[in-house]
């Protein structure tokens, strides 16, 4: 203790004159001038400067803060970025189909598959439209690719479509370049075959097959995809695969031609088979 | 504690002088004039010691900043600098040698410079004037002039020693 005293004893002058200099220094910085604001400008940016320094020492306790936040932020980036991708997909459809439904000659009602089974012999697609936007049986349902299918049943808010990808739907088809004709049908197993086409018919690979006129069904000239094997069925016909323009896998918004068939052509091709037989 | 009332006495004498006369007796465009007062703070550091130096330094400095009416502490800061320098050359056998000879000049002219210096340098901190600016029309002039003055202390002494 005595030691300490006379030590600081021999500090006497020092301590004196440091609390004279910390006396000037407070009494400098009550001051409101130019001067004290730029000395405070440089303490500031001479405080930035060493805490800048140590900022390169890692303070976990800081950084496991930060990870978790940065976590959650990407965590809500990743759902943003995903329903903008959404809805810039949902943009792009939708003007392909806005431009379609400006190219198309018949009035056309836009809906969405709701429901879709492509597993099956026979495949239907459900859309959310129905008696109560105007939607018939027997309407064509298209896309701005081509054919998809038509409608088979309809309540006041949704309908039932046979598609392409369904044993039950047949339709009267032909080459657009060589205006071949033949009959549109899903094999069960994966492949859309043009049936009952001869063996001497010009058809060949990368024709691109299209709804006939002689189809009660369906409007002429609708694509329906290209052909992708031209091979012999028997001493008659000709095994000719297509490839649907359609891609039903991806399949979710269509239209529906408000297009039906001619009734009086419809009675008359009745009456003429009945007679016949 | 009479010497120390004395000593208070001639330091607020010099400060009436530096406020009063010293001013009518500026040189150049900057209006330098010598700081008289510095001189009597050191005279009283060599004299006493470091304590009484600073004691005397920021006394002195903190009423030039009261009478001047700006910047408070910033000559009470510098004054006590040069103050406590001046402490340094408190020896009890070597004073008369100091006080008495051209030393006093050279010890004067050591801690007019440091009091100088931390006075302008901060004085003109956030004004267009360069370092070299302020040292140039400032520090060195004030430092010289007053170095200047501190000869009348050495001629009085040597009278007096004569006298004796």
């Amino acid at each position: 203790m005595k030691t300490l005293l006379s030590y600081l004893g021999n500090l006497k002058e020092y301590l004196i004159f440091s609390a004279l200099i910390l006396i000037s220094l407070i009494l400098i910085f009550q001051n409101d001038n130019v001067q004290i604001r730029f000395i405070r400008v440089i303490a500031v940016n001479v405080i930035g400067v060493v805490q800048s320094g140590f900022s390169i020492i890692p303070n976990v306790f800081e950084l496991e803060r930060e990870n978790k936040t940065l976590r959650e932020t990407n965590i809500n980036l990743s759902n943003e970025l995903s329903l903008l991708k959404e809805a810039k997909l949902e943009n792009m459809r939708i003007n392909q189909m806005l431009e379609f439904r400006q190219r198309t000659n018949y009035a056309v009602v836009t809906g969405k598959i709701v429901g879709k089974s492509l597993i099956q012999t026979r495949n239907n697609i459900t859309i959310n439209i129905g008696e109560n936007d105007s939607v018939k049986i027997g309407m064509p349902v298209i896309t701005d690719k081509g054919l998809v299918g038509k409608i088979v049943a309809t309540s006041a808010s949704y309908s039932i479509a046979q598609i392409l990808l369904n044993k039950d739907l047949k339709v009267s088809a032909k080459d657009q370049r060589s205006r071949v004709d033949g009959i549109i049908s899903w094999d069960g197993e994966g492949k859309i075959r043009m049936k009952n086409v001869s063996k001497s018919s010009d058809v060949i690979i990368g024709d691109i097959i299209i709804t006939s006129e002689y189809s009660n069904s369906f409007p002429a000239g609708i694509p329906i995809g290209y052909v992708t094997t031209d091979g012999t069925l028997d001493n008659l016909f000709k095994n000719i695969e297509l490839e649907c323009f359609v891609n039903f896998q991806t399949l979710e918004e269509v239209f529906v031609l408000k297009y039906l068939s001619d009734d009086d052509r419809k009675n008359l091709e009745k009456k003429f088979n009945e007679k016949s037989k | 504690m009479i010497e120390y009332l004395k000593y208070a006495g001639i330091m607020f004498a010099l400060i009436i002088m530096q406020k009063t006369f010293i001013e009518l007796i500026d040189v150049t465009d900057y209006n330098i004039t010598p700081d008289i007062v510095l001189i009597g703070v050191v005279y009283i550091g060599i004299k006493r010691g470091k304590i009484t130096g600073s004691v005397g330094g920021f006394i002195s400095g903190l009423v030039i900043d009261i009478f001047s009416f700006s910047f408070l502490g910033l000559m009470a800061l510098s004054k006590s600098i040069a103050g406590f320098l001046s402490g340094f050359f408190h020896n009890q056998t070597k004073m008369e040698r100091y006080l008495g000879s051209y030393a006093f000049i050279l010890i004067v002219s050591f801690c007019s410079l440091v009091n100088n210096f931390i006075y302008y340098l901060i004085y003109f901190q956030g004004s267009n004037l360069q370092f070299a600016d302020i040292l140039l029309r400032y520090v060195i002039p004030t430092t010289v002039y007053t170095a200047l003055f501190s000869i009348f202390p050495v001629l009085f002494s040597k009278r007096r020693r004569f006298s004796r």
